[in-house]
């Protein structure tokens, strides 16, 4: 072989970095675990919709049935293949970004005649063969799927090109971070926690409107267009599939589904302005978009890695330094400084001040604090602006003595009311008293002649629109302080897990242990650390809140709206630092547990986030299965024990009415008051419990201490 | 002088492999032993376990009386260990470690920046309290170590190749503090390669290998015992080669090497007496430009004695 193909064959299929890690794979346990478990998963898919599709037909079995049975295996399937890949993918590449320097074979790679290309395809697929492995092992199972029908094979291959166009540009995105030198083993956890902030932060701004795109106006059977009588807007027909569907993974997929709720609008259908190309390729295809979007974006990754590799580690310019140095969060070269004071605890000052002050933590921690308030106040800045309205009324245009009333807008607008004038607000009778408020004339007032007087007989008033009303302002709110409350865990876990092994790797352990400190100071002293670092950040979301209830307590006091209710409910005040905190504690628990059993930050952190996530998302999944039970039920059986979830607590305080319209019905006040008791009681028992778990993994750690670490030693 | 640091066979096992096999140590209050031996011999293994960071399999080790995993909470502030790497926290400079170290002695208040003014001084830092921790060169880190285990004035010191990888002047340095800390009583263990330092500071060493104790005692006597035969340097003015032959026919000489100019002749052991040498080659008519007898050293008796395995 000469020439060209030579160099092909060397690329890949030769390429020594390449045949080191595929010769290898087929040896070692863990991959062999990780698969098994896979198939496991994938097979247990299968098994549980066929017996619980099976129990259903009790004998009578019909295509139509085994088709729809077969279309739902085949969605959990791919739902599941895309989470793993979604989860794995990050894993399995992170470590291209610092392992090559860290075993120092980095330099001697690039000191023998391999060419950059060969070390970038071979880096890159080396990290990707397990999980191209996993997606080639899993193909037989999906193929059941075509006993039955009901599934083409062009979604077959649309879902595994899904995971695949994901799992390449992860894998192309830690390559080109550690050949342009950005990333160190710190950012390895940042590239984690953008993928996850990416993947879940998609998921939950699918649910906003607004990023709906336009795609028509809603007309009268007349061939008018249609106004909704609350804000007196045009009403807007918006595509179901969003602006995010066709570059988020599992919104992608979804589209691919045929679900009558989230399909793709056609091509006609969309507004001339939106049907060039690339936009209505993007909007109407959203599945092939992320397929060709991402595999290019790849390969735009993957090129100049490749043609900067050499000249990128002869390089001593450092992109990251050089920003540090310029934002002023690194000294210069001889990094000297006036020396801080160390707490009597040194180990607590240690997690607290060294390491919340180094450069990424401080900016992990203010654009958090910065981006949570900024958004809760936006958010809070748009529910209280109203728009302006013709016909009104304000403080001062009723007279009680004697019962007239001034409407701006009207001409000659003083009208006389009687014991007779109907009036309502908001759809809701109410007494005249609520005239003292400033409201918006919903409809032209009726009046009757009672002798020669012309009185009000009906009068509709609603509350000014918003420039968002309130069940979105909830809905926006809702999906901020969750998209908080996972950053947070996501952060003290990885804190947490990184707290131990980063001093076993680091060398400072055995100092520590070989002074008088004991356990029990040592580990209070780290958690104390946590605390330290991580109380600001959980009080974004207890502020924002906060600045809603407070809105509220002055927006109440104003008025004797009948239909008035809480954006967030005051016990959120007690309830969610409560379980910010505990939840947070059991992370951080969870994180330390890892630090002190495994050897490395990389395996720790990942162990852990996995653990977390699984436990969080776990019970977030049971939650609300039990909440949408409890909307067709009405059982507050099912409240009380929604109320052991955090994320499920979260949305019940925030956003009560949709997460669990059974028991929150507007028309009954009475179960409303009734809901928030169980949930003020049950979320605190909830917390208590938690609390307890929380204590008995610090005693049982502090017990275990020396024996964990002594094992390790060598 | 009381015993200070004792080990009754000390065994420590890491699944089948024995990593030190029944250790007899008695080292004495004030005393500086150098602990000696391969790569791979069990050093670090001992120095570890005195540390009170590993539990030995079987045996006991006491320091000051304490027993080891009984009595390690008696036993951490009457020790300092320096490992045989420098354990660095980022983001930190070097007046705050030290703090950072005392505090963890429960040293706090005025006390403790005193102690660390002291052993700034005292280790000659003082000039780099504001610089940062990882910035330093490798002979500063190892002077910052020794820093750090004397903020609290340890009885014992646990030194684990303290001059490793140090340039010429640093390991000067860091024998001249080491000698000065012997001065201040301290009872030090240290374990080197480089044996002429190790020499020129301790009085007594510990030759290992193989998990196994050779030799423990002072040095004079491991080199009287190690020593063979004496060593003398001849040298003549012309025809080395007969004066060698001439030589290696004398009863009292078990052998005769040429050297780059001179002979290296091994006298029969027991004999210190070379006066008869001179004798013999003057008169044969030999000019005599050299005789010299041969130092015996640490480095000499540790080739003897060990056999350079690993396990």
């Amino acid at each position: 072989m000469l020439g060209i193909p030579q160099y092909l064959y060397r690329l890949l299929p030769g390429n020594p970095i390449l045949l080191r890690v595929v010769s290898l794979a087929g040896r070692r346990k863990r991959d062999l675990a990780v698969r098994c478990i896979y198939l496991g998963l994938l097979t247990g898919i299968v098994l549980l919709a066929i017996l619980t599709g099976g129990s259903r037909y009790t004998g009578e079995v019909s295509f139509a049935d085994l088709t729809k049975t077969s279309a739902r295996i085949f969605q959990q399937m791919s739902y599941l293949q895309l989470a793993l890949v979604a989860l794995l993918a990050p894993v399995f590449t992170a470590g291209a970004i610092t392992q090559e320097k860290d075993a120092q074979t980095y330099d001697i790679l690039l000191s023998t005649p391999l060419s950059n290309a060969q070390i970038v395809l071979g880096s890159l697929f080396s990290r990707l063969f397990f999980i191209l492995a996993l997606l080639i092992s899993g193909i037989p199972i999906f193929s059941i799927t075509q006993i039955f029908g009901g599934v083409a094979i062009r979604s077959i291959a649309t879902s595994f090109g899904i995971a695949a166009a994901t799992a390449f540009v992860t894998g192309a995105l830690a390559i080109a971070i550690a050949t342009f030198k950005v990333g160190t083993r710190r950012t390895i956890f940042s590239f984690y926690l953008g993928i996850v902030v990416f993947l879940v932060g998609g998921l939950l701004l699918d649910r906003v409107e607004a990023l709906h795109p336009v795609i028509g106006r809603e007309t009268t059977p007349s061939g008018q267009a249609a106004i909704d009588p609350q804000t007196g807007r045009e009403i807007l027909l918006r595509a179901k599939t969003s602006w995010l569907t066709g570059i988020n993974p599992f919104l992608a997929l979804r589209s691919t589904f045929g679900e009558p709720e989230y399909t793709p609008p056609d091509l006609g259908k969309l507004p001339a302005g939106l049907q060039s190309w690339p936009i209505g390729w993007y909007l109407t295809r959203p599945h092939s978009f992320y397929i060709a979007f991402n595999f290019a974006l790849s390969l735009l990754l993957t090129i100049p890695a490749i043609l900067l590799l050499r000249r990128m580690a002869q390089s001593t310019f450092s992109l990251k330094y050089w920003l540090l140095q310029k934002l002023r969060l690194r000294q210069g070269v001889s990094g000297a400084r006036r020396p801080r004071y160390v707490w009597h605890n040194p180990v607590a000052w240690r997690e607290a001040r060294t390491k919340a002050s180094a450069a990424r933590a401080w900016i992990v921690r203010y654009s958090f604090i910065l981006g949570g308030m900024g958004g809760a106040i936006a958010l809070l800045a748009l529910f209280a602006t109203t728009d302006s309205a013709e016909t009104y009324i304000s403080p001062g245009s009723y007279s009680p003595g004697t019962r007239t009333l001034f409407i701006q807008g009207i001409g000659g607008g003083t009208f006389l009311l009687s014991e007779s004038t109907t009036i309502t607000l908001n759809g809701r009778p109410v007494p005249p008293e609520v005239l003292t408020g400033r409201y918006k004339v919903a409809a032209p007032p009726t009046r009757e002649r009672i002798g020669n007087r012309e009185v009000l007989s009906s009068l509709a008033l609603v509350d000014f629109p918003r420039k968002i009303d309130a069940q979105t302002t909830r809905r926006y709110l809702l999906g901020l302080i969750l998209l908080e409350f996972a950053a947070i865990l996501l952060i003290v876990t990885n804190s947490a897990a990184s707290t131990v092994t980063r001093e076993k790797e680091d060398g400072t352990l055995d100092l520590l242990l070989s002074t008088p400190i004991t356990s029990r100071y040592y580990i209070w002293g780290k958690l104390r650390g946590l605390i330290a670092f991580v109380l600001p950040l959980i009080a974004v979301p207890v502020l924002s809140v906060s600045l809603f209830i407070l809105h509220d307590l002055i927006r109440g006091l104003g008025g004797a709206d009948p239909a008035f209710r809480w954006i967030v409910f005051p016990e959120a005040l007690v309830i969610l630092p409560a379980v910010l905190i505990i939840v947070a504690a059991f992370a951080a628990m969870m994180g330390m547990h890892m630090s002190l059993r495994l050897r490395t930050t990389v395996r720790a952190v990942m162990a852990s986030v996995a653990i977390v996530l699984g436990t969080c998302g776990g019970l977030a999944l049971c939650g609300f299965q039990i909440l949408t039970s409890l909307t067709r039920a009405g059982s507050e059986l099912a409240l009380a024990m929604a109320s052991f979830s955090p994320f499920t607590v979260v949305a019940l305080l925030i956003d009560p009415y949709t997460a669990a319209a059974g028991q929150f019905d507007t028309m009954k006040p009475e179960t409303i008051v009734r809901g928030r008791w169980l949930v003020l009681a049950f979320s605190l028992l909830a917390a208590g419990i938690y609390a307890a778990v929380v204590h008995a993994m610090y005693v049982s750690m502090v017990r275990n201490f020396d024996m964990t670490i002594r094992r390790q030693s060598r | 002088m009381g015993v200070m640091i004792k080990t009754v066979n000390l065994t420590k096992r890491y699944g089948s492999l024995v990593a030190l096999s029944n250790l007899n140590l008695e080292i004495h209050e004030g005393d500086c032993f150098g602990f000696i031996g391969p790569n791979g011999a069990g050093k670090t293994t001992t120095i570890r376990i005195l540390a009170t960071l590993l539990q030995p399999t079987w045996g006991e080790a006491r320091i000051a009386d304490y027993v080891i995993g009984y009595q390690s909470r008696q036993i951490r502030p009457l020790i300092g260990y320096v490992p045989d790497y420098f354990g660095a926290y980022e983001d930190m400079v070097v007046q705050e470690y030290l703090e950072f170290f005392a505090a963890a002695y429960n040293i706090n208040g005025a006390h403790r920046a005193k102690v660390v003014r002291d052993v700034l001084e005292l280790t000659d830092l003082a000039y780099k309290r504001d610089a940062p921790v990882d910035g330093l060169s490798r002979g500063m880190k190892q002077r910052l170590s020794i820093a750090r285990v004397l903020v609290h004035d340890p009885k014992v010191l646990l030194l684990d190749e303290p001059a490793g990888n140090l340039d010429p002047r640093a390991r000067i340095e860091m024998r001249e503090l080491l000698k000065e800390l012997r001065r201040m009583g301290k009872t030090i263990l240290i374990s080197s390669h480089i044996l002429p330092e190790l020499q020129d500071l301790c009085n007594t060493v510990g030759i290992i290998e193989r998990g196994e104790l050779i030799y423990s005692g002072p040095w004079t006597e491991i080199v009287r015992r190690a020593g063979g035969g004496v060593v003398v340097h001849v040298g003549v003015a012309a025809r080395q080669d007969l004066a060698g032959a001439l030589l290696a026919g004398d009863p009292n000489i078990v052998n005769v090497t040429h050297s780059n100019g001179y002979m290296e002749v091994t006298l029969r052991d027991g004999l210190s007496d070379y006066s008869f040498i001179p004798e013999k080659l003057i008169g044969a008519g030999f000019k005599l430009t050299l005789l010299k007898e041969e130092e015996a050293n640490l480095e000499t008796a540790f080739m003897r004695l060990t056999k350079g395995v690993v396990q």
